[in-house]
C-alpha cells in the first residue's frame, strides 16, 4: 500500500526531469507511441522506454496493454494531487506571513508604548475607508 | 550565502518586506509564544510543546484548524543563525491531510531603516513545468485550469 507521502514524493521525483515533463506536455495533447516521443528529443527508443517506465510507475502514464505498439495515455491524477499541495503550500505561507505582518505591528506598537511615554510615530495609514 | 547548488528552478519562494527590525521578526519566529500568533492560515491557532532552538534541536507543535482538526507536525532545525538564517525540516500533516516532509530556509535580510526582508524557500522539484504547462498543456481542458493554478502558486 502507497502512502499519499510516498506518491506524492514519487510524483515530484518523476517531474524532475525535463525530458519526462516533455513527455507528459506531449502526451496532454493525446496518446502516442515510444517512436513519436523519441523524436523530438535525439534520443535511443531503450532510452525513452526508461523514462516512461519511471513515469508508469509513479502512475502519471498508461500504456496500453491491446495493441502491438503499446501507445501511451497522460494520466492526470497524480498530477491534480501534487498541484493541490503546492496550492494548500502556498496559502499556508501567504496567510502566515499575512498574519506575522499584523502580530510585528502589535509588538511594535506595544514597544512604542512601553519606551516612550508620549505617542511618537505619526499615524501612517489613511483615514480613507 | 548557502551554496545550495542549482536549485531556484526547483523551489518555491515566497519573500515579502516587513516594516520591522530584523531582530523583532526573528523573536516571533523563535518564540513559542510570539509565534503562535501568527503561524499557519487564517483561522488556525499553534500549540509548542517543546521549542528547543538549536541545530538538531526540535520545534514539536500542532496546528488547530478552524474546522477542530489537529495537524501535529515535526519540525528539525538544522541550521540556527541569529538573527539571519534558519533552515529546518518539517514533516506532518498539513491543512487538507497530506503528510508531507520537506527543508525550508527562511533568511532576514536587514533593508536598513527598520525594515526586513524575509524570504522562505522550499526546493521542490517542479518550477520549470510552469513554463511547460502555460506554452504547451493549454489547449488540453480541464488540465488547463489545473496547470494555470499551478502556475499561479508557483510564480
Amino acid at each position: 500500500m502507497q502512502s499519499q507521502t510516498d506518491r506524492l514524493s514519487s510524483t515530484f521525483s518523476a517531474l524532475a526531469d525535463p525530458t519526462r515533463r516533455a513527455i507528459l506536455a506531449r502526451l496532454s495533447t493525446g496518446e502516442a507511441t515510444v517512436q513519436d516521443l523519441a523524436k523530438p528529443f535525439k534520443m535511443t527508443l531503450p532510452a525513452v522506454s526508461k523514462h516512461l517506465k519511471v513515469l508508469e510507475r509513479a502512475k502519471l502514464i498508461r500504456r496500453s496493454r491491446n495493441a502491438q505498439w503499446r501507445p501511451c495515455y497522460l494520466n492526470a491524477a497524480p498530477l491534480k494531487e501534487a498541484a493541490d499541495w503546492v496550492g494548500e503550500y502556498r496559502k499556508f505561507w501567504e496567510e502566515s506571513l499575512d498574519r506575522l505582518d499584523a502580530y510585528l505591528k502589535v509588538l511594535q506598537a506595544q514597544e512604542t508604548a512601553s519606551t516612550k511615554p508620549t505617542p511618537g510615530p505619526r499615524a501612517r495609514k489613511e483615514k480613507k475607508k | 550565502m548557502t551554496a545550495t547548488g542549482s536549485t531556484t528552478d526547483r523551489e518555491i519562494s515566497l519573500s515579502r518586506v516587513f516594516d520591522a527590525p530584523r531582530e523583532l521578526i526573528w523573536k516571533a519566529w523563535t518564540d513559542p509564544v510570539g509565534i503562535s500568533n501568527w503561524w499557519g492560515p487564517e483561522g488556525f491557532s499553534t500549540t509548542t510543546k517543546v521549542m528547543d532552538l538549536r541545530p538538531g534541536g526540535v520545534w514539536d507543535h500542532t496546528m488547530h484548524g478552524p474546522d477542530g482538526t489537529d495537524y501535529p507536525n515535526h519540525t528539525e532545525y538544522i541550521e540556527v543563525t541569529e538573527p539571519e538564517l534558519l533552515v529546518y525540516s518539517n514533516e506532518g500533516a498539513k491543512k487538507g491531510g497530506t503528510y508531507v516532509k520537506f527543508v525550508s530556509t527562511v533568511t532576514f535580510d536587514d533593508l536598513g531603516n527598520g525594515k526586513t526582508r524575509l524570504t522562505v524557500r522550499t526546493v521542490f522539484p517542479s518550477t520549470e513545468l510552469r513554463d511547460k504547462i502555460d506554452a504547451e498543456y493549454g489547449a488540453s481542458k480541464g488540465l488547463a485550469d489545473m496547470f494555470s493554478r499551478l502556475a499561479r502558486y508557483l510564480s
